[in-house]
């Protein structure tokens, strides 16, 4: 019998699936795929099975923990309250444990190589994200997910000529002089560095016009969302570490991007493997906020309080909720405050707002024919409301929108919330 | 185990991705919406149309493989189990509404559309299918129908078999029928649409459905009726009926669900009432307020302590909302539930109400009541654990007696949920053997060699 450590911390979640098959009617995979293994109730069967021995770490197990969005429909309409998203990572985190990290890197790997074309690219990517490597560990693997899914025909973002990171400085007082109100660490996310160097830019400028401190760590890294939400454990405990050390000395810890700010919190639901971790992570995500909510929550900004950058007056606004913000961090009410207040602007809720766009991290790598599927459904939602702009604040669910509205070839552009704030 | 020459027939029909058998999915095909029942499948095909199906009867047919046909797998009664494993047909790639007509309020719709998104759609015609399992999230209407299901809204709208005007239908010789028409009325010769609707799957496969539809109704409004005596609350239930009001839905809450949901979802529902009843009324605006008022005139006439009507949308979707959560509170409690769907007549839902709690206390096992009190269809639970021996016993002769009491007192095994698997025992024990006869012997008429979700109902 294998130890099945990571699994035995969710057995509970595990035990409380009632197979009413509820899951079917929100699984976006499922809607497209019409299969049980697609659904939480198929999902958390076979980890049931792993745990009374009765299913071994087979490839075709690893396909199917590894065909879920991990967008928390399920969850948060589960009337037993199962946490399937506990159970999928930490199935995957041992499927990792028994199968190696070659699990991984096989999967990352198996499409990306194959298109010569975009291979200089990649190379180049690969060079830009060494740094965040933990030394010890094959280097490649660990890119952020949504950059690594080149040659599929898809349409991937430039990367920015100078990194954030080699822009930014490591303090920023308050643009008015005085005693900063408070001190906050900016976390950049791998996004934000590589592909939208000016968001990191324009909210650090944001927060220091209203009386903020801002400081950039270098020492800061990856926020590990695409390294432990694909199992492994034993790298993202290091990622989480990092973080924690380089933000030790602030009141708050602010991203623009809200996977990260997600990721950042959760290292306390996902990753602790003792008791001491336990009480780290948890004391560092309470210092964790994503912008929107940091805006709204703690600065206590109102309405009057913002104002539209004037090349976005008199447009018509919708906005994306990301899963990593509607359900991971019940944010919802937020970024709509901070459209509505936005005179000059008019905003329209689109049907199914919080419908995923079917991003899913890696998963669009792996099955980028069902991300093109849940993403033309977001698609649908978005030509309904007429709007001009598309605006959300999350930069992973962003390049996944530009790539689908420009599929679609429809007129929509994307932006994040605080592109659109001056 | 099946041949792979069988395989490969089932491939070249419905195509190479729409065929599973690896060990994973077949696992992944072992279970339904029961608590344990569990048997796997040698293969699971998800056929694209009539003719598909009728392709794989006539394989399953000829080599006399099991078919087990699989919509949403939500049921409750085990009927989706391959129990004697060969094929699983599956119908939820078949999910089209091919036709709705507003003039004849029907619509026309493949097998494997799930309720809820046939709502949906209706919605936007202002259309409705009443009947409405709860299971509406993931069940699909070809086991809608071949379950004959039904849910709150049978006291005042009744079940599947009321709304289904015509059936296409593959027997298990491959043979395609159809059955009824597009009419509300048609007597033309036997009735079989009707063998169809609750046959469980055993005699074909639904490859079509044609439905009656009803009008959306304009107005609904909630009211919640609590109860010191449980008895009384299941009184309430026949004195509104027989005061002329047919709400559109009454449910019922013990106080053991009620303090469950409490625990799992705190709503503000009365933690010490022996009883909680919703009901709803719907139509249009005037006769809602009327109906409203008359409700709560009634109730508290007969014996409610406190009768409140929902005063907007919000507390009324939350008072459903207890009520749909009121399975997965029962079902979160303990190992083995065992949740059966007895109904009696309604005159007796007080005297049925008072047997199971005698029993349950005969027995010393927990119990708790929860159902659609409108129709007489109660869910009385015991929950227990199959590893405990001596508690299980006890649970199985209190779960024996009670099926006893409610055909005692005129009522059915089962109201909507099915034989299946799950009441199988019963349903010998307390089904005359000559009528078990005559199903056996319809079966064998369209079944001949018992290829059809073979080991259900009476076996």
């Amino acid at each position: 019998m294998k130890e099945l450590k990571e699994l035995k911390k969710v057995e509970q979640y595990v035990d409380q699936c009632m197979k009413c098959g509820f899951c079917t009617f929100f699984c976006p995979v499922y809607q497209e795929e019409r299969e049980e293994t697609a659904v939480a109730r198929g999902k958390n069967y076979l980890t049931k099975l792993i745990l009374k021995g009765e299913q071994e770490f087979t490839d075709e197990l690893g396909e199917i923990i590894g065909k879920c969005l991990l967008c928390k429909r399920c969850v948060v309409n589960c009337p037993a309250k199962a946490q399937i998203d506990r159970v999928v990572v930490a199935a995957r985190a041992e499927m990792v444990k028994n199968k190696g990290l070659g699990f991984i890197k096989d999967f990352a790997f198996r499409k990306v190589m194959k298109n010569r074309k975009t291979f200089g690219k990649y190379v180049k990517l690969a060079r830009a994200f060494q740094w965040m490597l933990p030394k010890t560990e094959g280097k490649i693997r660990h890119l952020p997910d949504f950059l690594k899914a080149l040659g599929q025909g898809r349409n991937i973002p430039e990367l920015a000529d100078t990194f954030l990171r080699d822009r930014v400085k490591e303090v920023y007082k308050p643009q008015d002089g005085k005693e900063p109100k408070m001190r906050v660490g900016f976390f950049m996310g791998c996004a934000t560095d590589f592909v939208y160097p000016d968001l990191g830019l324009k909210i650090i400028d944001f927060l220091t016009r209203h009386g903020i401190e801002v400081i950039v760590p270098q020492a800061q890294n990856c926020c590990g969302a695409a390294i432990y939400f694909s199992g492994d454990f034993e790298t993202g405990r290091e990622l989480a570490a990092a973080n924690i050390k380089a933000f030790d000395n602030v009141d708050y810890i602010v991203t623009g991007c809200a996977t990260c700010s997600s990721t950042l919190k959760d290292y306390a639901k996902y990753l602790p493997d003792n008791e001491e971790q336990q009480k780290a992570y948890e004391a560092f995500a309470k210092k964790v906020k994503d912008s929107t909510e940091f805006i709204i929550d703690v600065m206590q900004l109102k309405p009057e309080d913002f104002k539209l950058k004037k090349e976005f007056e008199g447009k018509t606004a919708t906005w994306h909720d990301p899963c990593h913000l509607i359900r991971y961090q019940n944010i919802k009410d937020q970024p709509r405050a901070i459209l509505k207040g936005l005179k000059g602007l008019k905003f329209v809720e689109m049907p199914n707002a919080d419908l995923c766009c079917g991003m899913g991290g890696s998963f669009s790598i792996y099955h980028y024919d069902i991300t093109k599927k849940i993403a033309d459904k977001k698609m649908d939602g978005i030509k309904a409301t007429n709007a001009d702009i598309v605006v959300t604040a999350c930069p992973g669910c962003m390049i996944n929108l530009i790539d689908n509205t420009l599929r679609n070839k429809m007129p929509q552009k994307v932006y994040h919330l605080l592109e659109l704030v001056e | 185990m099946i041949k792979e020459t069988i395989i490969a027939e089932l491939q070249k029909i419905v195509g190479k991705d729409n065929v599973l058998t690896s060990p994973e999915a077949l696992k992944a095909y072992s279970y339904d919406g029961t608590t344990s029942w569990i048997h796997e499948p040698d293969v699971v095909v998800f056929p694209t149309s009539t003719k598909e199906i009728s392709e794989i009867m006539k394989l399953a047919n000829r080599e006399k493989i099991p078919v087990t046909p699989r919509g949403g797998g939500t049921n409750v009664s085990g009927g989706s189990i391959p129990i004697k494993g060969g094929i699983v047909l599956c119908t939820t790639k078949m999910n089209k509404i091919l036709n709705i007509d507003k003039e004849n309020l029907t619509a026309t719709v493949e097998p494997g559309v799930v309720l809820m998104d046939l709502n949906i759609r209706l919605a936007k015609e202002g259309l409705f299918f009443p009947p409405d399992p709860q299971s509406f999230l993931g069940a699909t209407l070809g086991g809608i129908i071949a379950e004959n299901a039904g849910g709150p809204a049978c006291v005042k709208y009744g079940v599947t078999k009321q709304y289904i005007l015509g059936l296409e239908v593959v027997l298990p010789t491959g043979d395609i029928v159809n059955l009824g028409g597009r009419t509300l009325k048609n007597v033309v010769g036997y009735d079989l649409i009707h063998l169809f609707i609750s046959s469980e799957g055993t005699l074909g496969v639904i490859t079509k459905a044609e439905l009656k539809l009803n009008p959306m109704p304009p107005a609904r409004k909630t009211i919640m009726a609590v109860y010191d005596d449980l008895s009384k609350a299941g009184e309430s239930v026949f004195r509104v009926l027989e005061n002329g009001v047919i709400p559109g839905k009454i449910e019922l809450l013990d106080n053991w669900v009620i303090r469950r949901i409490e625990e799992m979802m705190p709503l503000g529902l009365p933690q010490d009432a022996a009883a909680v009843l919703l009901f709803e009324t719907d139509g249009i605006p005037e006769a809602v307020e009327k109906e409203t008022e008359k409700i709560l005139e009634i109730t508290k006439k007969y014996g409610a302590v406190d009768v409140r009507a929902a005063k907007d949308m919000d507390e009324a979707n939350k008072y459903w909302l207890a009520r749909r959560a009121g399975f997965a509170a029962v079902f979160g409690k303990a190992p083995t539930v065992m949740a059966e769907d007895i109904t009696v007549p309604r005159g007796k839902i007080p005297d049925f109400i008072k047997k199971c709690t005698d029993i349950a206390k005969k027995y010393n096992v927990e119990m708790c009541i929860l159902g659609h009190a409108g129709d007489g269809n109660l869910h009385p639970s015991i929950l227990s654990d199959i590893k405990n021996k001596d508690l299980y016993e006890r649970s199985v002769k209190a779960m024996d007696e009670i099926f006893e009491g409610a055909v005692e007192f005129g009522g059915v095994l089962s109201g909507e949920h099915g034989i299946g698997l799950e009441k199988a025992k019963f349903f010998k024990r307390m089904t005359d053997p000559v009528v078990i006869k005559i199903m056996k012997d319809i079966k064998a008429l369209f079944d001949p060699n018992n290829i059809m979700n073979p080991g259900k109902i009476w076996d």
